[in-house]
């Protein structure tokens, strides 16, 4: 092989090597190049909002809840304010601000200490949420606080305060459970709700009017639009958003008396429903036993709240319209109706009561009265409680004429009060009893559920539209609780919420006339007969329900009173009070007093 | 001086592509220097600009010096700077825990830098002296040696990604240098080899924590990965022998593969043993930066964010909200190509890179072109040089490579950087003079 050959072989063989290479670094070049494409051209739009994010903090402006006042609001007056705000502030930072979890740990433990609150919280806290959003580590900070770490702001960087206006109850517990409560948005509540606007930190209204009418309520928060640096040093600041603030509401409730009526029922447990038949406004509503909920608003609070669900009394639970009881002798109006409607029964007929009443079949069966009432026509039997004579009329009627008109009162439907969380009544029925028990339904069934006991149970809030049909011709209005709206600064009414029929029942007058009279009898020398010497005619009608609780001692019944005033005066000016206590002993020793109370107050504060 | 007309023999092209990348460097260096919330500069465009008439100067001193006196003084050279590498390892001022610089008063030197160089003079003049001998296994091992030495010192300081650049240099002269490419091949894969097992062992027990499964518990039993090397190598002798005595080419298919397969257990039970587990997960985060999102991922994050950010047309000079509000971390230095690509968007990341290109493929074609072997070699290796930092630096930077410490040539701040630059751009035009001279 020559010199010259191989050098020109190895000369060749360098050239082919270098090209390679070259095309190789090309080909580097040009992978550089696409990748640019990518980010810049293709994901260009969304790395500049990563940018924008990286500069930009959002800094809340909180809007101002709406405040409540009670009906006797006045435009440019001082008015009852049942639920108002204080200003005050929260401590917050954003967790991905800091470098690394030894620097976090390294400002956040000194400031648990300053706060004193418990750091492995705060820490739980902040690792169950989305590190770039804002998380608050403390509410309701005092502004001596907030000028303590101001000052100190080298020690505790990336630690933020914003505004937070925190929620008064100015009645504590009087109106907890028509008023709710407001509490930090749940995980859950946020998911399903961040797309109409609801941010993770704000608060949210989590029972009653709060959460009913909490769109109504909360206004729209605005945001300061700050341009950070890495350090969240502070380049500008603007105004991004102005807040709106929420609208401010009038309730139907009178404070006057929904303070006689919770004070009357300071040691009991049970419920007290007072509406306007005519409009179906709530005046007042009580349920007992309540929670402050001033105490349970904050995030720091949850112990409290826990400690109240493990209660067994169900402080949480509002009685008037998340439980039903057995109506007891509260129902006799309903066997009346059925019986006057379609019995073409006279209220002048007769039964004799000797004390029991024995229901003939294959095995005798006695069904007690409290006492031996003789002969009495349907006015007294109503006016004495009289179970003997329902036992036989509703015997003689039979269960679905009963039934029927049970549900045209709506005992087993919700009223649709603007309150959440409304439970329905129950009424047995034969294809019911068969498909849950595997039994016939029965002659005793029949018996039991004319006097209201047995199968059937209401809530409180559908024994009160009871009243209201016979007060108001047979016309039920849905209840509610909040009149007006009202623009934030309290000088326009922006909407008056109007009365809505829900049910129409077509009594003849005879029926109501003797309804009328037969509770109006009971008041005058019956059951509730302690109402009689109040200066404004009342009807009424006590119920005494046995339960089916497995409490032995003597307690063991709940005591109803549902009745209205004045007996026969204008409907405009008529209010139906049920008051419903839980082992109330009897209704006319647990129920009727503070019935008794709620009218007298009524009465001095000229509602008759 | 310039013999007659040889002034217009100096590359232009490849002068001015020099200049103007240096020019956008230290207006991005100012850029990167400036703090929008107090209206002031750091002032390091300053010193570049200092650092550029110093290495303006050698790059034209090192047109008049005859390159191939490198060749013939590439002994001194190399081993007058491998002790000053070795020199700083042990003495230099350490600077976040790197022990990489050299400082004199008012400056610093980062002689690893430098050291690049060197190894390409000295490869350069190996190469050409074993020119015909390349294609035998043995002549890789004294280039291998001279590169190995100082890679391990730099790799004590340590500079990782000052040594990392080390390797694909060697293999890229290597292969233009005439080495037989299944020798190059067998030692890449012996190499990744070597590092798969502990790696993939390594990423069972700390990324997806399951340590007791029968392929983990196969792996980490020692002595039978060690039985099976020996049995391999065994394959490997006997095959070897056969080729030998019978001469026949086919026993290469044999022998070869198994001498890497072994070789490679042999080494991945060397590192599973006397690596570390922090040492082992360091190379596992080198390989795969998402899984240390809170150190050297953030950093990529960021910078993803500020080049996609750019947009085609950037958001104008001074104007950069990653680079100005100090969301980019080293942006003078290492992340300087992403404040280009911010602030003056697809468009002006699209010429620098181009330019680079330019500077890189210029040398390429200087190395084809060069009157002899030696001048070749040089071109070609400083080429590759350039080559690996702006795919190792603007790789890392758009997130498609490892996270490692290296300036981009030419752009980021950097005074030995920019000297050695200029310096190995004075030999590139000096080669370029020469092959008109016969």
């Amino acid at each position: 092989m020559s010199q010259t050959s191989l050098r020109t072989r190895m000369l060749e063989a360098f050239r082919r090597r270098m090209l390679i290479v070259m095309g190789m670094m090309a080909a580097v070049f040009i992978i550089l190049l696409g990748q640019m494409v990518n980010l810049q051209i293709i994901q260009g739009e969304t790395y500049r909002q990563r940018a924008r994010m990286n500069m930009e903090n959002y800094i809340p402006i909180p809007a101002s809840r709406g405040e409540m006042y009670d009906r006797n609001f006045k435009i440019g007056r001082r008015n009852e304010v049942i639920v108002s705000n204080r200003p005050s502030f929260n401590i917050t930072t954003i967790p991905a601000s800091f470098k690394n979890k030894e620097e976090m740990a390294a400002v956040i433990r000194p400031l648990c200490r300053l706060l004193k609150i418990s750091y492995d919280d705060v820490m739980a806290d902040i690792r169950s949420r989305n590190p770039w959003e804002r998380v608050v580590i403390r509410e309701d900070i005092g502004f001596d606080t907030i000028v303590l770490i101001a000052s100190n702001q080298h020690l505790f960087p990336n630690i933020d305060w914003e505004d937070a206006p925190v929620r008064v109850y100015n009645y504590g517990n009087m109106f907890s459970h028509a008023v709710g409560y407001i509490g930090t948005i749940s995980p859950a509540e946020y998911k399903r709700l961040r797309d109409s606007g609801y941010r993770h930190y704000q608060k949210i209204g989590k029972s009653g009017l709060e959460g009913e009418y909490d769109s109504l309520l909360r206004g729209v928060d605005g945001h300061y639009r700050r341009v950070v640096d890495v350090r969240n040093r502070i380049e500008g600041e603007e105004v991004g958003l102005q807040a709106v603030a929420g609208n401010n509401i009038v309730l139907s409730m009178d404070f006057e008396v929904q303070k006689a009526a919770w004070e009357a029922m300071n040691d009991v447990k049970g419920s007290c429903v007072v509406l306007k038949p005519h409009t179906g406004e709530v005046i007042a509503l009580v349920s007992r036993p309540d929670f402050d909920p001033n105490m349970i608003i904050s995030k720091n609070n949850a112990k409290i709240i826990e400690e109240l669900n493990a209660d067994k009394n169900k402080p949480f639970l509002n009685r008037a319209i998340q439980s039903k009881y057995p109506p007891a002798s509260t129902f006799k109006i309903v066997t009346s109706i059925a019986a006057l409607e379609e019995d073409k029964w006279n209220p002048n007929y007769t039964f004799f009561c000797p004390g029991k009443y024995t229901l003939k079949g294959f095995i005798d069966k006695d069904f007690y009265c409290y006492a031996s009432h003789g002969t009495l026509d349907m006015y007294w039997a109503i006016a004495r409680s009289c179970s003997v004579y329902f036992y036989q009329l509703g015997y003689k009627i039979g269960p679905t004429i009963i039934l029927k008109y049970a549900d045209y009162f709506g005992l087993s439907g919700k009223t649709g009060i603007d309150l959440p969380g409304e439970i329905q009544g129950f009424l047995p029925t034969k294809k019911w009893k068969l498909k849950t028990f595997g039994q016939q339904w029965f002659d005793g069934d029949t018996v039991n559920l004319s006097i209201g006991q047995g199968f059937v149970s209401v809530t409180p809030i559908e024994m009160a539209n009871l009243v209201c049909g016979i007060v108001n011709n047979g016309i039920i209005m849905r209840p509610y609780l909040v009149r007006e709206v009202l623009s934030p600064d309290n000088k326009k009414v922006l909407r008056k919420i109007e009365p809505k029929k829900i049910r129409e029942i077509p009594l003849s007058p005879m029926t109501l006339d003797t309804l009328r009279q037969g509770m109006r009898l009971a008041v005058k020398s019956g059951t509730a007969a302690r109402l009689s010497y109040l200066k404004v005619p009342i009807a009424g009608k006590t119920g005494t329900a046995q339960t089916r609780s497995k409490r032995t001692d003597d307690y063991s019944q709940h005591a109803w009173f549902v009745g209205y005033a004045p007996f026969d005066g204008p409907v405009e000016n008529a209010v139906a009070v049920v008051v419903m206590i839980e082992y109330g002993v009897a209704g006319a020793v647990g129920a009727v007093p503070i019935a008794e109370r709620v009218f007298s107050k009524m009465l001095s504060l000229g509602y008759f | 001086m310039f013999r007659k007309n040889e002034i217009y023999r100096v590359d232009y092209v490849l002068v001015s592509a020099v200049l103007a990348v240096i020019i956008v460097g230290i207006l991005m260096i100012y850029s990167a220097g400036f703090d929008p919330i107090d209206r002031t500069n750091s002032g390091l465009y300053k010193r570049q600009i200092v650092w550029f008439i110093i290495g303006f100067i050698l790059m034209i001193i090192m047109t008049f010096v005859r390159y191939k006196s490198l060749g013939d003084y590439c002994l001194y050279i190399y081993f007058f700077l491998l002790t000053i590498v070795i020199a700083t390892t042990f003495f230099g001022t350490p600077i976040r825990n790197t022990r990489a610089w050299l400082t004199f008063g008012y400056f610093s030197i980062q002689p690893s830098e430098f050291m690049k160089l060197a190894v390409v003079i000295v490869l350069a003049r190996y190469l050409e002296l074993r020119e015909r001998d390349m294609r035998h296994l043995r002549e890789l091992l004294v280039p291998t040696a001279a590169t190995a030495v100082p890679v391990l010192f730099i790799l004590m300081q340590p500079d990782f990604g000052t040594a990392m650049v080390f390797i694909p240099l060697l293999f890229t002269m290597l292969l233009i240098g005439g080495a037989d490419v299944s020798h190059l091949v067998a030692i890449i894969s012996i190499a990744a080899i070597a590092l798969v097992f502990p790696m993939f062992l390594t990423y069972r027990e700390w990324v997806a924590a399951q340590d007791e499964s029968i392929i983990v518990n196969f792996f980490k039993d020692y002595n039978l990965l060690f039985s099976v090397a020996g049995f391999l190598m065994l394959i490997a002798i006997a095959a070897y022998a056969m080729h030998f005595f019978m001469i026949k080419k086919a026993f290469r298919k044999i022998y070869i593969p198994s001498v890497v397969l072994s070789l490679g257990l042999f080494f991945s039970v060397f590192i599973m043993r006397f690596l570390k587990d922090y040492q082992k997960k360091r190379i596992l985060v080198f390989l795969n930066p998402d899984l240390d999102p809170h150190g050297s991922g953030y950093n990529v994050i960021q910078s993803k964010i500020a080049i996609g950010s750019g947009g085609f047309f950037g958001k104008g000079f001074l104007s950069g909200s990653q680079a100005q509000l100090g969301f980019l971390p080293e942006k003078s230095s290492d992340f300087i190509f992403p404040v280009i690509a911010e602030e003056w968007g697809f468009l002006g990341a699209t010429i620098v890179l181009g330019l680079l290109c330019l500077i890189v493929m210029r040398g390429a074609q200087i190395a084809l072109e060069a009157k002899d072997k030696f001048g070749s070699l040089l071109a070609a290796g400083i080429s590759s040089i350039f080559f690996f930092h702006i795919l190792i630096n603007v790789g890392m930077v758009l997130g498609i490579m490892p996270v490692t410490g290296l300036p981009l040539s030419f752009v980021s701040y950097g005074g030995s950087s920019l000297l050695v630059g200029m310096i190995s751009i004075g030999i590139l035009i000096n080669i370029r003079m020469n092959k008109f001279v016969y």
